[in-house]
């Protein structure tokens, strides 16, 4: 039953993981990938919004690391071991 | 669907015959969560490659239909690092995703992408610039990303058929036959070799199954334009791979990291629950449970199967009406 339970626990966070996915290509392509394709004259906004879609990317990874280290430590290893 | 046929059946009478060269040759690896510790051949992935080069030249020699050759390239060019670190020994970490990035180069050269990917919520983009490079990066992060899964007797394969089966009925809702047939006849190769492969492992398909695999997916991904249901069907792997360089510091052997995710306890896999063990997929199995190498597989395969639907329903509800 500890291998459902795991089991179960693993897809919550991968749909967790799904859902920001989504919203993270969102904001990446109308940051990063706009900016670079079109290469506005503006170059401080420009930048500025290369810069922002990097951090919120870079954000997201990170994230996404410490949560499933969270979700390890807290969630699937949190009961004392069995004697 | 002939094609289909010949890769199966290749595959499935080479693969006897690649147990026995590397058996002869000592490409062999020893089976690691067995109390035993038996020696395996690692050339059953020899199967799996020459198997679906077989269909996919079949084919490439019925229908010169200009894509066929650029995925056969490419995975032939991942497949054969692994094959050379099979015989060699493990390439170091921070070589061997440069030398995956020339698998990408059949598909660069002979112009066998579309640098116009759906992005859910935004639609078509216009990526002539940077999609090659991120052609060229996703080779050595799926390549790697599928290798890393390879840990339980037939896990790679086992997570690899959800998203060859996913990249099937993607194209076939399009219509893309030519796309499925390539899909059709790698996912025929990874059935073949399941009988040699699976618990109790007769062979281990080794760094050239792996990477062949990881190729051929990035290729169907990159050249079907399904990059999207992609990633998101590879999530456990990605996951699996991203954690693992993240615990332990960075691109280093698993070789030099001395604490393990799991252990076995009476021929029973569980997790270690030591702070700095590497955070895996099958720790994560494990975690408090005691847990049998055939279970475990079999725990990858359904998650797989789940990431592999949630990159299906991402590609109804946000690409294939945009893909046009």
């Amino acid at each position: 039953m500890k291998v459902l339970r795991n089991l179960l626990l693993i897809m919550l966070l991968i749909t967790i993981v799904w859902i920001t996915l989504l919203f993270i290509s969102y904001i990446i392509s109308v940051t990063v990938f706009y900016t670079l394709e079109h290469l506005p004259s503006a170059i401080l906004p420009s930048i500025l919004r290369v810069v922002i879609g990097l951090i919120i990317a870079g954000a997201w990874i990170i994230g996404w690391y410490q949560l499933t280290k969270a979700w390890l430590y807290k969630i699937l290893l949190s009961r004392k071991e069995e004697t | 669907m002939f094609e289909v046929l010949v890769a199966a059946l290749t595959t499935l009478l080479l693969a006897p015959l690649m147990i026995i060269f590397g058996r002869r040759f000592g490409i062999e690896g020893i089976d690691v969560h067995k109390p035993w510790k038996p020696r395996i051949p690692k050339t059953g992935g020899l199967a799996i490659i020459l198997g679906s080069a077989a269909g996919i030249s079949m084919l490439l020699w019925f229908s010169n239909d200009g894509i066929s050759f650029p995925i056969l390239a490419a995975c032939l060019i991942a497949g054969l690092i692994g094959f050379y670190e099979d015989l060699q020994g493990e390439i170091n970490p921070k070589l061997k995703p440069l030398l995956l990035v020339f698998a990408s180069l059949p598909i660069l050269f002979l112009g066998a992408y579309t640098p116009r990917p759906v992005i859910p919520f935004l639609g078509r983009t216009r990526l002539y610039r940077v999609y090659p490079v991120l052609v060229m990066i996703s080779y050595p992060v799926v390549c790697n990303a599928v290798n890393s899964v390879d840990v339980l007797n037939g896990s790679v394969i086992l997570t690899s058929i959800p998203f060859l089966v996913m990249s099937i009925t993607i194209f076939y809702l399009r219509g893309d036959y030519r796309l499925m047939m390539i899909a059709f006849i790698i996912l025929a190769s990874c059935i073949a070799i399941l009988p040699y492969n699976l618990y109790p492992a007769r062979t281990f398909i080794g760094n050239s199954g792996s990477l062949f695999l990881g190729a051929a997916m990035t290729s169907i991904a990159i050249v079907g334009r399904m990059e999207m249901a992609a990633i998101i069907a590879l999530i456990p792997q990605i996951m699996n791979e991203m954690h693992v360089i993240f615990s332990i510091g960075g691109l280093r052997s698993a070789k030099f990291v001395e604490k393990r995710p799991v252990r076995l306890e009476d021929g029973m896999l569980t997790a270690s629950r030591e702070k700095d063990a590497p955070i895996t997929l099958l720790r994560m199995i494990c975690a408090e449970a005691k847990v049998s190498e055939k279970t475990a597989v079999w725990i990858m395969m359904i998650i797989a199967c789940f990431t592999a639907m949630l990159g299906l329903l991402t590609d109804v509800l946000f690409i294939e009406g945009m893909i046009q």
